[in-house]
């Protein structure tokens, strides 16, 4: 009996202590971003006693989520990851809550920049992503062609490789929305054109944007048929498969390219930084944030584990699980150095790397922007067409938000 | 004097709060928010869409879609249900193959067909190359004047079986008596079909093709894992359009008056439609 007693007594306080733990409820990418979050917090809730709730959501639905749960005030979620272009839309109208102290000096700048709004921190940087130029070098080396550091260069190089080994000398995604104008951004930014002007009228009509567009279709004509419609899986199957020689694309795949089992060319993938036309070439930022809602039910333990999750030892753990980290000095720590080859390119990529123009409105713009150039890479439409309607598209939204 | 209540009031209400709650409820929601904006009452967001160039397109390509999808579903249907029910042995098994697209769910069935049409690496292209075609120029999905063909194609493969298995049980409902008189008659088969099979299937084929038809108004899912609408605005639908401008532009009330305008027009198609099947 007295046994009896003891045994329901310790269930008994062992529900209570579990019916009183916090739950910490996080928003995260459904993919290799959000799996290493995912297993961080349940490292930190393991240690805080904190129960953990994690929502995956694909990336197609997590911005819709999050907005709505910013915008209704509901408290879902105590922690956010985000992509940078969401930070303006989600930051505005007070959905935030700035951050509690400012982040050290270790974070890379451009991955700091895109977490302030009006002064103010309101996220920290969790995933260090920028682009990437990826080539063959065994097929440079084969035909004694020098490094893509040139846009002009890689379409000769792509000419020369296309026609010596049967394949396609690049490949590119030009799907509608964010695929085609993520490819478009780097060739836009190395002509020297801009989506806008100084004054934050659309300049998409510049010669230099038209030329970029040009260029962009001279090198569909060396990319495989399709590729109007292609996203990012589309562009790393031709490199993995060895069907194509270049592309840009984001470090999430590099490790794709050195491993035996998914790819037929391991190891033959070099990763250099963007090519340059008139302007240095530069890659568009695309990094990952944590943020806390202003209506987070536990803001504190919340900010806890954001300030954990981003400090050097978890951003190496993170690194070790595939992602590539926001801290210089995890960049240049020599184990992961010996670990990551591509770590110095993509140190310096990230660097000097640009973000996409900051407006709450980016969402819809980058929608026009990318069906005008999906509509100009599958024929429909003459790059000068593809521009101006993009511009004038642009200009309305921009109006309209007035 | 109390007024009785009548009992079958008492039996529908559950009902009714069930209708009101998921329905009407979000019905004159829906209106109130295409009506307004943070300033107040508006009509801008109805004035908008006949200036929406390309809520026009979408428009046109969901009619395009709808009428090209709804006349070769009922074509190969109708085709398949004659040709099983003239089946002497096997029906069953016949019948329960061709069921099996349609028991696949939209998302999966598109993720499978994407695959299938991938230019390079698709079994599609994979097999013409192997019969000695070119397939260079066959991008399907991804090609201008293609994509539309290839979204269709994968509608008409998911539920054609849909129309079979309506079309099917309709055919099985005709008594044999006007078969027999048209036969005894020395009616042959077409002359029978058209005279006889068909008036008597009207009914269904008009419930087929109100279903399947407020179904296609609506496509999303689909061209969503195909296309997102694309190469351009290729395959963009008004229901894509929708779902973009509410949750990627947070822009509500222009996404509700989409909607508001979207189901006035499958509401007039099917009372048309319904009010056929009721005269027949």
């Amino acid at each position: 009996m007295r046994v009896l007693l003891s045994v329901a007594l310790a269930l008994l306080m062992g529900c209570s202590r579990s019916g009183s733990k916090k739950t910490l409820t996080i928003a995260v990418n459904a993919g290799v971003e959000g799996s290493a979050l995912k297993a961080a917090a349940h490292e930190w809730g393991e240690l805080r006693d904190t129960r953990i709730e994690v929502v995956e959501l694909p990336y197609a639905n997590l911005f819709e989520k999050e907005s709505l749960d910013l915008e209704s005030r509901t408290g879902a979620y105590d922690v956010i990851m985000m992509d940078d272009p969401w930070f303006p839309k989600l930051a505005a109208d007070s959905g935030l809550t700035p951050l509690p102290r400012p982040p050290d000096a270790d974070f890379l700048g451009s991955t700091l920049a895109v977490c302030r709004d009006a002064g103010t921190f309101y996220a920290l940087p969790y995933v260090g992503n920028s682009q990437l130029f990826f080539y063959r070098k065994d097929l440079f080396e084969k035909y004694k062609l020098s490094a893509p550091g040139q846009w002009k260069k890689v379409l000769e190089a792509a000419r020369t490789i296309g026609a010596g080994e049967k394949m396609y000398g690049y490949v590119m995604r030009a799907a509608p929305g964010n695929s085609a104008v993520t490819d478009f951004m780097p060739l836009l930014w190395a002509f020297g054109g801009d989506i806008f002007d100084p004054q934050g009228k659309p300049s998409l009509t510049s010669p230099e944007a038209i030329e970029a567009l040009r260029f962009m279709l001279e090198l569909g004509k060396v990319s495989p048929p399709g590729y109007a419609g292609f996203n990012a899986d589309e562009v790393s199957a031709h490199l993995l498969q060895g069907t194509a020689a270049m592309s840009i694309n984001w470090p999430a795949w590099i490790a794709a390219m050195d491993d035996p089992l998914k790819s037929k060319i391991p190891g033959k993938i070099e990763f250099a930084q963007m090519p340059s036309a008139r302007l240095p070439g530069v890659a568009e930022l695309g990094s990952w944030l944590l943020a806390v809602p202003a209506a987070s039910p536990h803001r504190d333990a919340a900010f806890d584990f954001i300030y954990w999750a981003t400090d050097a030892p978890q951003l190496t753990e993170a690194a070790l699980r595939g992602n590539p980290p926001t801290r210089r000095s995890v960049f240049l720590a020599p184990d992961l150095l010996k670990k990551f080859r591509a770590f110095p390119a993509q140190l310096a990529a990230l660097e000097g790397a640009r973000p996409r123009p900051r407006t709450k409105q980016w969402n819809e713009i980058e929608n026009a922007f990318g069906v005008a150039l999906s509509q100009a890479n599958s024929g429909a439409i003459s790059p000068e067409a593809a521009m101006q309607q993009a511009n004038n598209e642009i200009a309305a939204i921009l109006e309209r938000s007035k | 004097m109390t007024r009785r209540v009548p009992p079958g009031l008492i039996w529908v209400a559950p009902a009714m709060v069930v209708l009101a709650a998921l329905s009407i409820y979000p019905l004159l929601y829906l209106v109130k928010v295409s009506i307004s904006d943070a300033r107040g009452f508006t009509l801008a967001h109805y004035a908008r869409l006949f200036q929406d160039r390309l809520f026009m397109v979408a428009a046109g390509q969901t009619l395009l879609y709808a009428l090209a999808a709804l006349a070769l579903e009922f074509f190969f249907g109708l085709a398949l249900a004659l040709l099983v029910d003239s089946l002497a042995h096997g029906r069953a098994l016949v019948r329960v193959s061709l069921l099996a697209p349609m028991l696949l769910p939209p998302v999966v069935a598109a993720v499978i067909w994407r695959l299938i049409y991938n230019p390079e690496f698709g079994v599609l292209n994979g097999m013409l190359r192997q019969l000695g075609f070119h397939t260079q120029s066959l991008t399907w999905t991804s090609g201008r004047n293609s994509a539309m063909l290839s979204v269709i194609l994968v509608d008409v493969w998911q539920w054609t079986p849909f129309m079979f298995l309506l079309l099917t049980a309709g055919l099985q409902a005709i008594p044999s008596e006007p078969l027999e008189a048209a036969r005894v008659d020395g009616a042959g088969y077409w002359r029978t079909l058209r005279d006889v099979v068909l008036p008597l299937l009207k009914p269904t084929i008009l419930l087929a093709l109100l279903l399947r038809s407020m179904d296609l108004l609506r496509i999303f899912d689909q061209i969503f894992i195909l296309t997102q609408g694309g190469p351009g605005s290729a395959t963009e639908t008004v229901s894509l359009y929708i779902y973009r401008t509410a949750f990627r532009f947070s822009n509500f009330g222009y996404a509700a008056a989409m909607s508001f305008v979207g189901l006035v027009i499958t509401t007039l198609a099917a009372r048309s439609l319904m009010r056929l099947i009721k005269t027949s």
